[in-house]
């Protein structure tokens, strides 16, 4: 069954081009010699620097209605959003399911800041700015969203996509609970629970599409980790069984709700589990410093170091795309790291060490 | 002062009676103030310690939203907090340390859970979660300052109006009393004296008066045994 549905999507993606295009575009990312440069600039050069970059167009389109770092950062999304939207216009098939299961996180993204600008009776025009259009909603759709005059026309208008049947579910407990929870987390989930559907549950191990689920279910162990984590941390009375995504290698939700209790034998699971070696070095850390930050910088940066070696492996493959979808988020929470860091009066070592450059 | 005080033994025992009222008050006061003064040094520890962790707290809280703002971004922080639009819930009480009325503020719904933050547990990172965690913080130990420091504000207020009327007793009012009572005193004495001088002055005029009327009887009445004599 593998094999026939490798055979079948390899057929009708447009994996030549599109690869072409990305190698392209990954050439034209930071090299650590830009962030070096960065990281001893004020945030009035950082954003002199970004005029002479890549993301000069974001830079003056939008600099009449923005200064300073805000500047950088809705550059940088907007920057982020073209890239992203380009790599779903030029991929086909096979290849546009693959790297639009990934960009649906943006829509979350969108969704969530509509509901949340609706909540807290935000201007429509803030909430429009902060919309990062990398995802797979249409544009008329999402001013359609921006537009809503409330939460329950934003599940209305939504009924239909991946979030339609989670949302008109969860909105219920909205009304009855009054915070966005439930909402938040029925988006999360829904984009989650779509994340792996219709990929082959164990695909050869060294195959693209194998590559490609691993790096999925390693996407969701180190989202099911941190949850645990940050569940066991805050002492709060959830069931952490509740926030369990499926889909995961590590844990069920049944041992996730046993482990949640107990950081130390959390832990130990993972050190036992094939992202031990990988994790070990991000596990001392947590043991040591007891720091949840630290941790999550670590599997950031373990992430990020997976996608680089899908990279190489299978050059005609959707494992470049992803990389490069990886390397290019990076790109820009570094930029943003480094600028607001510089704004805050961080020191240049205390931004270096939040960075993850490979 | 003095000057408009009538020198009568009456004026002087209606000022004894107000240099006694007057001098149990100023001991009260002194008490009042020395015991204001004690509660408002334990007060004071208590505030140095509470703007010291509300320092402490500010700096965490701000480098918390900083690191959280670099690393996941101002719209995602943004976000995240307008997730929630319950606000904490704030009563005043009001408790009594020696006759000054102080408030006691009690807060609620300050701490909250990661359920009970309005964003998604799913989606969000440990740094909103951290930012969040110390902002809270912050705003207990804001709660906590406000408390203390109006506590402290308020028994300065009357520490100051205590010290002002033990001043004006110690300084102004006994010693114009005292003053008074001594020019009464003074007066009085100085009366008596006169009265003493003038009834000296009296009787030794009585008794010039006396001695010449004895002196006349008694040339009269050798005169008139020398006309006796002569007869």
């Amino acid at each position: 069954m593998t094999v026939r549905f490798e055979e079948q999507n390899w057929e009708s993606a447009n994996y030549e081009y599109v690869i072409t295009r990305v190698r392209s575009r990954r050439a034209k990312l930071f090299d650590d010699d830009d962030y070096r440069k960065l990281v001893r600039m004020g945030p009035s050069e950082i954003s002199r620097f970004m005029e002479e970059t890549e993301y000069e167009t974001e830079m003056n389109a939008l600099g009449a209605r923005y200064s300073g770092v805000d500047l950088v950062e809705y550059a940088l999304n907007r920057n982020l959003a073209k890239h992203f939207d380009d790599l779903l216009r030029w991929s086909d098939g096979r290849l546009y399911d693959y790297v639009a299961r990934y960009l649906r996180k943006f829509d979350v993204w969108n969704v969530k800041t509509i509901v949340r600008g609706i909540y807290s009776g935000a201007d429509a025009n803030e909430v429009e700015d902060d919309l990062i259009r990398a995802g797979e909603l249409s544009e008329q759709l999402l001013d359609q969203l921006v537009a809503a005059g409330s939460i329950e026309e934003v599940v209305e208008l939504l009924d239909g996509t991946i979030f339609g049947d989670d949302l008109a579910e969860a909105y219920q407990d909205y009304e009855d609970s009054g915070v966005l929870v439930p909402l938040e987390n029925a988006l999360d989930r829904a984009f989650y629970d779509v994340l792996l559907s219709g990929l082959p549950t164990q695909p050869e191990v060294d195959s693209p599409t194998g590559l490609y689920v691993s790096f999925l279910t390693a996407e969701i162990d180190f989202r099911n980790l941190r949850n645990a984590l940050r569940l066991a941390r805050s002492g709060a009375e959830i069931d952490p069984a509740e926030y369990h995504i499926e889909g995961g290698r590590l844990f069920d939700a049944d041992e996730i709700g046993a482990l949640a209790t107990s950081t130390d034998q959390l832990v130990q699971r993972v050190r036992e589990s094939t992202y031990g070696d990988d994790l070990d070095a991000a596990l001392d850390t947590l043991e040591a410093a007891d720091s949840l930050i630290e941790f999550e910088h670590a599997l950031d940066a373990a992430l990020l170091e997976y996608s680089d070696q899908l990279s190489n492996r299978y050059p005609l493959s959707v494992c470049p795309v992803l990389s490069y979808i990886l390397a290019k988020e990076r790109e820009v929470d570094n930029i943003r790291a480094i600028a607001r860091g510089r704004e805050a009066g961080l020191d240049s070592d205390e931004i270096e060490q939040e960075l993850v450059i490979l | 002062m003095a000057k408009d005080v009538k020198p009568t033994r009456k004026e002087l025992m209606r000022i004894e009676d107000r240099i006694d009222l007057s001098e149990r008050g100023h001991d009260t006061l002194e008490k009042k103030r020395d015991g204001l003064i004690m509660e408002f040094m334990d007060i004071l520890d208590q505030a140095q310690d509470v703007r010291s962790d509300l320092d402490d707290s500010y700096d965490r809280a701000q480098h918390a939203i900083n690191m959280a703002r670099a690393m996941d971004g101002d719209v995602a922080v943004r976000g995240a907090a307008a997730a929630l639009k319950e606000h904490p819930e704030l009563t005043t009480q009001s408790k009594n340390i020696m006759g000054v009325v102080v408030p006691q503020i009690e807060s609620s719904k300050v701490r909250k859970s990661l359920d009970e933050r309005g964003y998604g547990v799913m989606g969000t990172s440990a740094r909103i979660d951290e930012a969040a965690d110390a902002y809270e913080e912050l705003i207990e130990n804001i709660i906590l300052a406000a408390e203390v420091e109006t506590a402290m504000k308020k028994m300065l207020e009357e520490i100051e109006t205590t010290k002002r009327r033990v001043n004006a007793l110690e300084f102004k009012l006994l010693p114009d009393l005292y003053d008074n009572k001594e020019y009464i005193e003074q007066k009085l004495e100085e009366q008596e004296r006169e009265e003493i001088f003038r009834m000296k002055k009296i009787k030794n005029k009585k008794e010039e008066e006396e001695a010449a009327a004895r002196e006349e009887e008694n040339a009269e009445a050798e005169e008139a045994a020398a006309v006796t004599a002569d007869d």
